[in-house]
């Protein structure tokens, strides 16, 4: 299984194939926030500062939505549209607040 | 006097709706003289905007300040700060009559504004930073999310100093003299509306006004309730100050506090409680303290629960269920922030025993961190069985202090 570590949280989560981020928040507690969970809002965006290879690509929703954020970069995903992909590997997430 | 227009600067008017009958607002809020759903307009050597609109009923008297004071085709921007009904219940009549002006909501509102209006109408998203140009009147954005709906934004208009707040120093409270300085004592509803509406959202609160303070603010124009023109400032002092972590006043700084809540019938939840904040408190950091759920006052929940940085809850099984004041506790977390707060459960029962679970599944719900699974101890608690309550606790508290949570999905 892959692991997740949600830094702001002390959370780490191993979790197999196919969970989403949204799955792993509800199940830790984590803090992160969700909005509208269809990658419409931002409200869940953070930074993946490690193991971006272990989320599935940008949805076509995240990339439209992102691209209206001002400086919003490569690292940055909207967590209610992120899976893990990977059967292994470390990921790490941080919460942004835009 | 309903329908009278007041300019709060040079340009910038007041077109918002009284609403004096009104007694409960958002099914959680009473007021006790109505209250008001301010919108503003401002005019610009090279056009109009508007500043958010009213609840729906209340459109007659937004069109007839309106139409006093500008034609629909001078409109050049609708501006909604966030999209609750009762800033944007005369949009779509708004958009109909000015058909040539841009809606402008913040990047969180795409999505709530299709949920709105079922149909497509074009917008432009913003956040902060963006400038939008009456010519000679210049709006910035603010993004200033969660107060207190996620897509709420704030804007600054720059040649007037008016900082255009959301619902951000709101306050229910009726009186057509609308100016701070010219209306009864509102300072109990300022107080109420912080303590109900944006109480949960403390930290964005911070965010927010770390924003604001950027700008030199010689008014503030919110949603609800008076103008804020008399030394803006002790407002925004207010705020930081409700919103402020108040440990540092109790000299408790840098310690976890937690609280084990419980209710017994017979002695043996109360045995587990007592031996849980015992675990709890031999960790380094954390003061732990019991509170009998039985002699709570709601109140009091409330800010023990802000307080608290573990929240422990303990219920005996009675017919199938936790024990009422349980669930009492629990339903104060609405008013609260939980996410990141740690969680658990326990109980001693004497049949089924379901109580620490449907208490746990609960907790989850509301976004607590529950690092271990409930504990539940049949009857009377035995010595080995006392030793895995204070384990219990220690474990908990170690994880609210920095300890990293493991776990598998």
């Amino acid at each position: 299984m892959a692991t997740v570590m949600l830094k702001d949280d002390n959370i780490n989560v191993k979790a197999p194939i196919g969970t989403t981020m949204r799955k792993i928040a509800q199940a830790t507690g984590a803090s992160m926030e969700f909005g509208c969970r269809i990658g419409d809002c931002a409200t869940c965006i953070a930074t993946v500062e490690k193991g971006m290879e272990f989320l599935n690509p940008l949805t076509e929703k995240e990339q439209r939505t992102l691209s209206l954020i001002e400086n919003a970069d490569e690292t940055m995903r909207l967590m209610c549209q992120c899976s893990v992909i990977s059967e292994e590997g470390e990921i790490e997430i941080s919460y942004l607040m835009i | 006097m309903r329908d009278e227009i007041v300019s709060i600067a040079e340009n910038v008017h007041f077109i918002g709706a009284f609403d004096p009958m009104i007694r409960t607002f958002d099914i959680i809020m009473k007021t006790a003289n109505g209250s008001s759903y301010n919108s503003y307009l401002v005019r610009g050597s090279e056009g109009v905007c508007v500043m958010d609109t009213v609840k729906k009923e209340f459109s007659d008297q937004f069109f007839s300040r309106l139409e006093r004071l500008c034609d629909y085709s001078e409109i050049r921007y609708i501006v909604l700060h966030h999209l609750e009904p009762d800033h944007s219940g005369a949009l779509i009549d708004l958009m109909e009559r000015a058909p040539q002006a841009k809606l402008i909501i913040s990047g969180r509102a795409v999505m709530m504004l299709k949920a709105l209006l079922k149909r497509d109408i074009e917008f432009e998203a913003v956040n902060t930073g963006k400038k939008i140009s009456l010519g000679d009147k210049t709006i910035e954005f603010l993004s200033t999310p969660f107060l207190h709906w996620p897509d709420t934004m704030s804007s600054y208009l720059h040649e007037d100093k008016i900082l255009f707040s959301g619902d951000v120093f709101g306050s229910h409270y009726y009186d057509e003299r609308l100016f701070d300085d010219q209306v009864g004592d509102f300072s109990y509803a300022f107080k109420y509306y912080y303590q109900h509406i944006m109480r949960p959202f403390k930290q964005f609160v911070l965010q927010a006004l770390r924003l604001y303070n950027r700008f030199d603010i010689t008014l503030i124009a919110p949603l609800h309730g008076p103008v804020l023109r008399t030394d803006p400032k002790r407002y925004i002092d207010k705020y930081a100050d409700w919103s402020q972590d108040t440990r540092s006043s109790k000299n408790v700084v840098g310690k976890k506090l937690f609280s084990v809540f419980y209710m017994s019938s017979y002695d043996n939840t109360l045995a587990m409680a007592e031996r849980i904040a015992k675990g709890a408190d031999e960790v380094d950091g954390v003061i732990a303290s019991m509170y009998d759920l039985a002699s709570l006052e709601e109140q009091n929940m409330i800010d023990l629960l802000e307080e608290s940085d573990a929240v422990i809850v303990g219920s005996p099984t009675i017919n199938g269920d936790a024990v009422k004041p349980a669930w009492d506790l629990l339903a104060c977390m609405p008013y609260l922030q939980s996410q990141g707060k740690i969680g658990a459960t326990f109980g001693s029962y004497g049949w089924t025993g379901e109580a620490p679970e449907m208490l746990h599944d609960r907790m989850q719900w509301l976004k607590f961190r529950l690092p271990v699974s409930p504990l539940k101890i049949k009857l009377i608690p035995t010595e080995q069985e006392l030793v895995e309550c204070e384990n219990f606790g220690r474990e908990i508290a170690e994880v609210a202090m920095g300890k990293m949570m493991e776990m598998e999905i």
